[in-house]
């Protein structure tokens, strides 16, 4: 199994690809610019996105399912473009085209055998469905419904729904829900199946919001109103077009579901907050199908929070009014090198007391590496000279105005200014062979990194990496070389501030192998924080999993962090499976054990479905 | 000592630079060697001694070293009883070489406890061992600064160039009180700055000499590599170009306060010296391993211009202008050369008279460019060290 998840795609069979399919739902946004698969827009199920395709794939080479109509359109619809493949190559290092030729080929080849096309038939509820939503946004083709049997948790078990239904307007989604209840058919509200838990997959019916993508801006209250089927990104986008940023987690996640799930976290949380800080108001169609709006006086109280594991959800979130923030033009990032976590953790809480920086984040050399890297070989090499030759084993994400800037340098710290961050970037390749590196490591004996300080250290290092987008290109596939040349000749692939903004690096983490996060809220306490990356790391090396520190960001002017560890498994392989359900139960045993040992700490299995609440209810009660 | 049967050495940095090349010439002597020392991350002491040994030639004689695990931080070294009291029975002198050999403000803890707090667990290993003689290697520059004539003499100073320096000295202060107090006889060796064989050019460490060359030499490469690949935008901005002789010509101006000297003898020198001062001086004494034909860095400029063909090289006596602008490899080489500066141009000079009689006259080469140019091939040729034992 371990081979397969290192072969490289050339060597895969469709197959395999398909099983490696990540199920982030990036395919669904146009993160690069270089668009989306022509058919999803326009027929909105995930089964016409690449997604879709490598699941109906993997179950109808797997002998899972049958050829359906809806397989036929599905495979139809594919047009062979390879925008899938600039896509997931730029996370995964995948190339799904030889997936969808694949399905393509499984098709005609059947039909082409005299195949029987198995026709699905309107059953009863899905007829009444269908009355409500329209006839093209309901379906029981299993085509469809496989498409919807797995989400981001790869750890839970596949479960295909009897129905997807896809309604346009919260009056719809009334009527469904009131319906389904009528019915006693289970229902499962579905955004990008971002959910770390599984619970965007059950059997019943599932109610996909995609269609639902409305956006208002409301400039003079520093609000934008988003339907439930609005990602992160495409919000990010429209209100950067509008001189505004949203506080945004994972681009691809919708952020209704998002907020409902468990609040939008970012590194941007530090300035703008976690929970109830992100939005002012939010519509619900409750379980009953009736509608109420957050603010109203005889609504449930969602600012509140109760410290339980899986709490109900209080209904389907249906719009949200998000708060907008204020930019400014002299907006800068930087990365602050440290040797130690206990370093990097004093200075995000200075930083965060003093209120210097709008953003910020610790991450590991792990983290780094993978992020900037645009292959998995590349990613462990340049982890090695971060670590090894560098001697950069954390590194401190902060983006901040010049005067945020200009204090940071006044506190001491040399750091990577955004143009040493771009020649670092573009110019990775040549880091691997530069002699030079010992020296700069031996520079840093008397003063940690003290030669960033060199006044044309910049000039020097641009001229030893000679960065450059087609370089940086020479790394990757080489008949995706001049499409990721071009991409990298865009200014915000290297902005910092645009990267921390859209996120669209961090699913990267999952390339070598997918991966299951711990996430909690405790204070900034070097002790405690160390307690839990080493206990974390001998969970995992108990149960052979491999494992790393993910990121910390200070929240609450320096009160609180949010600390993310992560494990990694590769989901085709069942004793893995077992094992890594094994880490995630023991993680959530010792976050429990140190919740009631200091009554500061909270595990992110206690915010499910509390996302609406208050912080400081979370935080501190 | 001739005619006599070797006496049993105890030696401590044997797998530092000076500590190795000593073991491997005692070796070939027929000195049988005990080896306190620590064992690296993957790698057992005696393993790493073998390694060492084999790099010198003589792997065959790792059955004349006996390698101990000590912990020089613990009582009785961290040695387990039995074998402490058997090693002292069997001792006859100490050579102590380990050495944390860091200028570095920052690591001034780290210097301390290695270099004077840690001597307690050696001297009282002494002390119990009831050895003759105590042997400590030392460094040229203990007297401080601001004097100019360095007697052969234990050192009062009060002011340093750095904290390796001034762990040096303390050194010697609390190591000759121990001795003169428990009746050991104590030879303090004090050598300047130490290069590779000035025969073969084979060095196991590149610092020192080594780093500004090194430093130079990246800087150099940096350029060839923009001028051969990159059309060479970045050289011309700062005036980098190759010359009509095929020399690079890279402005490299290094500002030096005044004029002086750079005191450096070749390891094959520090050993034979070291050996002649351990079989001859039975009465003890401070001993200066200097050169009395010191170079500068004008002539060690002019022989890396030589070897890396490179032009554009000037060594500036005097202090450094105000807002004087600096090219890039300027400011990235004054940096690099930072905690080196105080030895490159310097006006100290060495009493040698207790050298000069237990070394028999013995003095080290004069710093020729066919011995510049052996260690640099050498250096380069194993990468700085980094594929020495490829």
């Amino acid at each position: 199994m371990q081979d397969i998840v290192n072969k490289s795609d050339d060597k895969k069979t469709p197959y395999e690809i398909a099983r490696n399919c990540r199920h982030y739902a990036m395919c669904k946004i146009d993160f690069l610019g270089s668009g989306v698969c022509d058919s999803g827009p326009e027929k909105h199920f995930v089964s016409f996105y690449p997604q879709g395709r490598m699941i109906l794939y993997e179950a109808l080479a797997g002998n899972k399912i049958s050829v359906t109509e809806k397989c036929i359109e599905i495979a139809d619809s594919c047009n062979l473009c390879g925008k899938c493949d600039y896509q997931c190559y730029f996370l995964n290092e995948m190339r799904p085209t030889k997936v969808m030729e694949a399905l393509k080929n499984h098709v005609q080849t059947y039909i082409k055998n005299g195949g029987k096309i198995k026709l699905s038939k309107d059953d009863f509820l899905l007829a009444e469905i269908k009355k409500i939503v329209g006839e093209n946004w309901a379906s029981n083709d299993e085509a469809i419904t496989v498409t919807y049997s797995h989400d981001l948790s790869a750890i839970s078990d596949p479960k295909v729904p009897d129905y997807v239904v896809m309604p346009n307007t919260k009056e719809e989604i009334s009527s469904l829900v009131k319906l389904f209840n009528k019915n006693k058919i289970t229902y499962t509200i579905r955004g990008n199946g971002q959910n770390l838990l599984g619970f965007a997959i059950n059997e019943g019916a599932i109610i996909d919001l995609n269609r639902m993508k409305t956006i208002e801006f409301d400039e003079k209250n520093w609000l934008v109103k988003v339907r439930p089927g609005v990602t992160a990104f495409d919000l990010q986008k429209q209100a950067q077009k509008r001189g505004y940023r949203i506080n945004a987690s994972e681009p691809a996640a919708l952020l209704c579901a998002n907020i409902m799930c468990s609040g939008i976290m970012s590194t941007f949380s530090t300035t703008y907050g976690i929970n109830a800080d992100n939005f002012i108001n939010a519509e619900f169609v409750d379980h009953s199908g009736s509608l109420f709006d957050l603010n109203e006086i005889s609504s449930p109280n969602l600012y509140s929070y109760k410290n339980l594991e899986h709490k109900d959800s209080p209904g389907i979130c249906v719009s949200a009014s998000i708060r907008l923030h204020p930019v400014t033009d002299d907006e800068k990032g930087i990365l602050v090198p440290f040797e130690t976590l206990n370093n990097a953790l004093d200075f995000i809480k200075d930083c965060s007391i003093r209120h210097i920086g709008l953003a910020l984040g610790i991450v590991g050399a792990e983290y780094i590496s993978t992020f900037l890297s645009p292959t998995k070989k590349m990613a462990s090499e340049i982890k090695n000279i971060f670590v090894d030759k560098l001697n950069i084993p954390w590194l401190v994400v902060v983006i901040g105005d010049k005067y945020a800037i200009r204090s940071i340098s006044e506190m001491g710290f040399p750091f990577f200014d955004q143009n040493l961050f771009k020649s670092l970037y573009l110019g990775l390749p040549s880091l691997k062979t530069a002699q030079w590196l010992d020296l700069v490591k031996e520079l840093s004996d008397d003063e940690p990194y003290s030669y960033l300080k060199v006044k044309s250290f910049a000039e020097l290092f641009e001229t030893a990496l000679s960065p450059s987008p087609r370089l940086y290109s020479q790394e990757v596939d080489k008949e995706l070389s001049p499409f990721f040349e071009k991409l990298f000749s865009h200014q915000e692939m290297t902005d910092l501030v645009w990267l921390n903004m859209y996120r669209i690096m961090s699913t990267r983490l999952g390339r070598k192998k997918p991966f299951l996060p711990a996430l909690i809220y405790l204070p900034i306490d070097k002790d405690l924080i160390n307690d839990f990356t080493d206990k974390f790391r001998l969970i995992a090396e108990k149960h052979g999993i491999d494992n790393d520190f993910g990121f910390i960001t200070p929240i609450d002017n320096g009160k609180r962090c949010i600390f993310e560890y992560d494990f990694f498994y590769d989901y085709n392989d069942p004793d893995e499976i077992q094992r890594i359900r094994q880490v995630a139960m023991e993680s959530n045993m010792l976050i429990d054990d140190y919740s009631v040992k200091t009554g500061t700490v909270k595990g992110h299995p206690y915010v499910l479905y509390q996302g609406f609440c208050r912080k400081e209810n979370l935080l501190y009660s | 000592m001739a005619g006599k049967t070797k006496p049993v050495i105890a030696l401590t940095g044997a797998t530092g630079f000076l500590g190795s090349h000593l073991m491997a010439t005692m070796l070939a002597k027929g000195y049988s060697i005990i080896v306190f020392g620590r064992p690296a991350k993957n790698e057992s002491l005696k393993e790493r001694i073998s390694r060492l040994l084999k790099w010198f030639g003589i792997g065959s004689f790792l059955d004349q070293v006996k390698c101990i695990d000590a912990d020089f931080s613990q009582d009785n070294l961290g040695i387990e009883n039995g074998e402490y009291s058997r090693l002292c029975s069997v001792v006859d002198s100490v050579i102590h070489c380990a050495s944390d050999t860091s200028f570095s403000e920052n690591k001034r803890e780290k210097v301390m406890a290695a270099n004077v707090n840690n001597l307690k667990g050696i001297l009282e290993f002494s002390k119990n061992a009831h050895i003759s003689f105590f042997h400590y290697i030392s460094t040229a520059y203990v007297a401080g600064t601001g004097v100019s004539f360095c007697k052969e003499i234990l050192s009062s100073a009060k002011s340093f160039t750095n904290v390796y320096e001034e762990s040096k000295a303390a050194a010697e202060n609390l190591i000759s009180m121990f001795c003169q107090k428990n009746s050991i006889t104590l030879s303090i060796i004090r050598p300047s700055i130490v290069y590779g064989d000035s025969q073969s050019g084979r060095s196991l460490k590149f610092n020192a000499l080594y780093f500004p060359i090194r430093s130079a030499q990246s800087i150099r490469d940096i350029y060839l590599n923009d001028l051969s690949n990159n059309g060479g935008i970045k050289a011309a901005k700062n005036g980098i170009y190759i010359d009509n002789d095929g020399y690079l010509f890279l402005p490299l101006k290094i500002y030096l306060p005044y004029e002086g000297d750079l005191n450096i003898i070749p390891v094959d020198y520090f050993v034979n010296a070291t050996i002649k001062i351990i079989e001859n001086c039975s009465q003890g004494g401070i001993y200066h391993l200097t050169n009395n034909l010191p170079t500068t860095m004008k002539i060690v400029a002019k022989y890396y211009e030589q070897l890396m063909k490179v032009r554009g090289v000037e060594i500036i006596y005097g202090p450094q202008p105000d807002n004087l602008l600096r090219n890039p490899a300027e400011e990235l080489f004054d940096r690099f050369i930072e905690p080196y500066r105080p030895y490159l141009s310097d006006n100290r000079v060495f009493d040698r008279t207790n050298t000069i009689l237990a070394t028999d006259n013995l003095n080290p080469p004069k710093f020729t460019y066919e011995i510049f140019k052996t260690c640099m091939e050498y250096a380069i040729k194993v990468n700085w060290g980094a594929s020495i034992f490829a």
